[in-house]
């Protein structure tokens, strides 16, 4: 068979994709439960979120909201720890409690045949969680251990010190979710009981569920095991400020690192903007996906790293926008002033067909997006959390196909400051420091916890 | 052209499971490539995704890494697709792309709108055959300096980063095929040339060493229209290598000593075990389980939840084609000895031994691996690479069922014999301990 290898082969006709309906169901008690009937494979997934997370930590208690989602599930209604554990994995169910800045989650995934059952489980770890103070201490203890750990590992250390520095030290958002070891050494159990009392209640929570129950049976195993789910809840007023930074670089110094991890960034905008779209496409272009500027400056042409990226990261109530890479010691500065070069020169211009190819490729991914029942439930849960338009999915394309070259143009100069730029960098400060002393940044070193050194 | 085969299976339980019955249609073109189709309409998504029968078990001493190089150089364009168009063709697509490199083969896979996948092909079909006219000095010094970084920030930069490498190197004699890590030794990387690269293509990228698996919403009939058109003018060559090694055996019991950027003191433990499918390798990843996969599980319910001497613990049965190993890794707890943690180690493993495990944690066991089937075929490229996976292996793309049945058959008694055949044998130890500096 002869064909023109030279011609890439064109798309079939049009792909017709219409996002899932996910329904609301309001239970009794106030718990909203957004729902989604699929039956492709024989489980269910589910996650409830609640608003509970690490931003609500006070002050010399950080790393409450975290170690209350370790004792949690550490025995509940007359089973104990390892008993309990042992019914989930008897069943192969998959239970889990996480905690990030803003939520705590509780989330279950397990065979459609052993639901009731999984259910019933995860409704006694939510509402009647031992909290035994053998548990209790046991938990802290390794939390204790898994922040010394933390210490060692350089790509959680350049995050943790870039929130601190950027967010300031009053803001809510600005503190690991695990907590620093003084702070956690000064929780105590009746503090996890708090938190808990506190901030698992229907009115602070909602339930995002997938799979293949039938909606009748799902509100009868709701209704069953969700009836006790009855704290009132008061909504706690917490400070979101940030200090703005002057341009400027600090280093924690690591000595022993053969490689530098870099984070360039400041704080932007919540989730929910207005400029959300054109920010994304501005993102795709300079630093989002593999051929963008900044991968294809730092790794493909100069061979600095094994991969560079730029990113909006978003919060409930804040967000930030954070270059990220990590290159060998000697390449520090060079890869620095690139970064900071790809940053400045996007906002002189982007090209009509850089537009269309971010519009085309995130456009043409969107189906790709409810392809499993993790995606979905957290798909829905995000939408949610940053109460997002219910029309957000069906209109999702239309919005992206509206930005226009102009918009992006203005999102790349209105959402970086260079002159509030953040440089972050974990290394050995021996090995760095004269390659970045010409870079026009004020230079200062920090501590672990991104604490200005004297 | 046949119709992939069911493996037995008692009928009552094969109608419980028929979620794992993976009907799917396997023929090879004239050039010897072997294609696997398998259809799910459920979303409108294609899978490509191709395995080479290659990995860094073939490569030569002083050559370490070229396997994984050589995956990074498939994405720097081919005759027809230039340099960094690879990615962005599928990017702008919508689709995803990535590749892998482990000891035995090397993948590579995309995954499209269903309307575009005939995109992979054409991709796929330009650097398997046309790869040579592209490759230039400038990509490949390039790609070095990306996998030399590459080998810096995850294993030098990393806690404990070197431990894996730092084991096999002792655990499997020099002329093992797995005796090196995948990445390999830095000075390897940096002395790559044109010539092995240009070589090592030509020894191995051939449609007759390569199978390729289509999965998703799809006809079979265009499917293998389109296969006929991309692949079949790709001429086939003589495969003429073969990796000769003796079974690796340790004499005596290894220890290793070794200084890091860690807080924590690590003890790792590895036994030589059995080959990948091979009779005990089921058992062994069912001990495996049972000794540190829970809350309950005996290792981690002594040392990390009883006593708190230890942070973690994992244990488990890495196997391949060429060898296979069985590792347990604790971390000690500040100010713990390593002593006591391995003492409790060997105490479990006597355990097993003596009085084997119970139905019940046989049951919670297995029960888990087949929940865990099915929670990952949610993801179509998960899919297409269990099918690429169990046609390399077992020569049979639809061995869902068959392979659960391994798990299904270990009992208290093929359990208990694997843990005694293999980890009552010498074994190497690796302790991973702070520097002096570090505080």
């Amino acid at each position: 068979m002869s064909f023109d290898r030279t011609q890439k082969p064109v798309p079939t006709a049009n792909l017709e994709f219409i996002p899932p309906v996910i329904e609301e169901i309001k239970l009794n008690n106030g718990l909203r439960v957004f729902y989604l009937y699929k039956d492709k494979l024989p489980l269910i997934r589910l996650n409830l979120m609640i608003d509970a997370g690490s931003k609500y930590d006070p002050g010399d208690k950080k790393g409450l909201a975290y170690l209350t989602s370790l004792v949690l599930d550490e025995g509940a209604d007359g089973l104990n720890a390892l008993e309990l554990s042992d019914e989930f994995d008897l069943l192969g169910s998959n239970f889990n409690v996480s905690t990030d800045n803003d939520s705590i989650n509780l989330s279950l995934q397990c065979l459609t045949e052993n639901f009731e059952r999984s259910f019933e489980l995860f409704s006694k770890v939510l509402l009647n969680p031992s909290f035994n103070e053998d548990d209790f201490n046991r938990e802290k203890k390794k939390l204790i251990t898994q922040i010394l750990q933390s210490k060692d590992e350089p790509e959680y250390l350049a995050d943790q010190i870039f929130d601190k520095i950027i967010f300031g030290a009053s803001n809510q958002y600005s503190f690991p979710v695990i907590g620093y070891e003084d702070s956690v050494n000064s929780i105590n159990l009746n503090d996890i009981i708090n938190h808990y009392n506190n901030f698992f209640s229907p009115s602070n929570s909602f339930l995002v569920i997938v799979g293949n129950t039938p909606r009748e049976q799902l509100m009868l195993l709701l209704n069953k095991y969700l009836i006790g789910f009855t704290n009132s809840f008061t909504k706690q007023q917490l400070s979101f400020n940030s200090t703005s930074q002057r341009k400027k670089i600090f280093i924690y110094n690591k000595p022993g690192s053969v490689q530098t991890e870099i984070r360039v960034g400041q704080v932007t905008q919540k989730r929910n903007n207005k400029e959300y779209f054109q920010k994304l496409m501005f993102n795709a272009i300079l630093g989002g996906q593999f051929t963008s500027r900044i991968n294809l400056n730092l790794r493909e042409r100069n061979g600095y790293t094994y991969g560079a990226t730029s990113r909006f990261q978003y919060f409930k109530e804040t967000g930030f926008f954070q270059v990220a890479t990590s290159v060998a010691a000697e390449n520090t500065g060079k890869a620095l002033n690139e970064i900071l070069f790809e940053i400045s020169n996007i906002k002189t211009g982007i090209t009509d067909q850089e537009l269309e190819f971010a519009k085309s490729s995130i456009t043409k991914k969107f189906p790709m997006n409810f392809e499993t029942y993790r995606q979905i439930v957290s798909n829905v849960s995000g939408k949610i959390l940053y109460d997002l338009p219910d029309d957000y999915f069906e209109t999702y394309i239309d919005k992206i196909n509206h930005v226009s070259k102009i918009e992006v143009e203005q999102a790349a100069r209105t959402s970086i400051n260079d002159a509030e730029l953040v440089v972050v960098l974990v290394g050995d400060k021996n090995l760095i420091e004269d390659k970045i002393n010409n870079l026009g940044f004020d230079i200062t070193e920090v501590d672990i916890n991104g604490e200005i050194i004297n | 052209m046949a119709d992939c085969v069911t493996k037995s299976l008692e009928l009552v339980e094969r109608k419980k499971l028929n979620h794992l019955n993976l009907t799917c249609t396997k023929g090879k073109l004239e050039n010897g490539l072997e294609y696997i189709l398998y259809q799910d309409k459920s979303i409108p998504l294609v899978s490509v995704n191709i395995w080479y029968r290659v990995g860094s078990a073939y490569e030569t001493k002083g050559k370490t890494g070229l396997a994984h190089l050589f995956e990074h150089m498939m994405f720097q364009g081919s005759e027809n697709v230039p340099k960094e168009m690879h990615f962005r063709y599928i990017q702008e697509a919508g689709g995803t792309l990535n590749g892998s490199t482990s000891t035995d083969r090397t993948n590579y896979f995309e995954k499209l709108p269903a309307n575009n996948f005939e995109l992979a092909l054409w991709l796929e079909s330009d650097r398997m055959g046309f790869f040579l006219p592209s490759l230039t000095e400038e990509k490949l010094n390039n790609q070095k300096d990306v996998v030399k970084n590459e080998r810096l920030e995850r294993y030098d930069n990393q806690p404990y980063g070197l431990a894996w490498e730092l084991l096999i190197t002792k655990l499997y004699p020099a002329n093992h095929p797995y005796s090196w890590a995948t990445i390999g030794f830095l000075k390897d990387i940096e002395g790559y040339t044109f010539n092995d690269v240009k070589s090592f293509f030509q020894k191995y990228y051939a449609p007759n060493n390569a199978s390729i698996v289509i999965a998703g919403d799809f006809e079979n009939d265009k499917a293998v229209e389109l296969l006929r058109k991309y692949f079949e003018p790709i001429k086939p060559f003589d495969l003429n290598h073969s990796i000769v090694f003796q079974k690796p055996e340790l004499k005596e019991n290894i220890l290793i000593e070794h200084k890091d950027n860690v807080q924590l003191e690590r003890i790792y433990l590895a036994w030589h075990s059995d080959l990948i499918y091979g009779f005990n390798d089921a058992s062994l990843e069912v001990a495996a389980d049972i000794l540190s996969g829970s809350k309950n599980s005996r290792l981690y319910k002594r040392l990390v939840f009883d006593l708190q001497i230890a942070q973690d613990v994992t244990a488990f049965q890495y196997s391949g084609k060429f060898g296979g190993h069985f590792m347990i890794i604790s971390t000690a707890r500040p100010g713990v000895n390593l002593n006591q943690i391995k003492e409790i180690i060997f105490d479990e493993i006597n355990n097993l031994i003596k009085d084997g495990v119970t139905s019940r944690e046989l049951e919670k066991s297995k029960n888990g691996i087949k929940a865990n089937f099915i929670y990952s075929i949610q993801n179509l490229d998960t899919v297409a690479d269990y099918l690429n996976h169990y046609n390399y292996y077992l020569n049979e793309p639809n061995s869902f069922e068959f392979d659960l049945d391994r798990y299904n058959k270990v009992d208290k008694d093929t359990l208990k014999n694997a843990v005694q055949l293999y980890l009552t044998k010498p074994y190497v130890e690796l302790r991973i301990t702070p520097k002096e500096h570090n505080l």
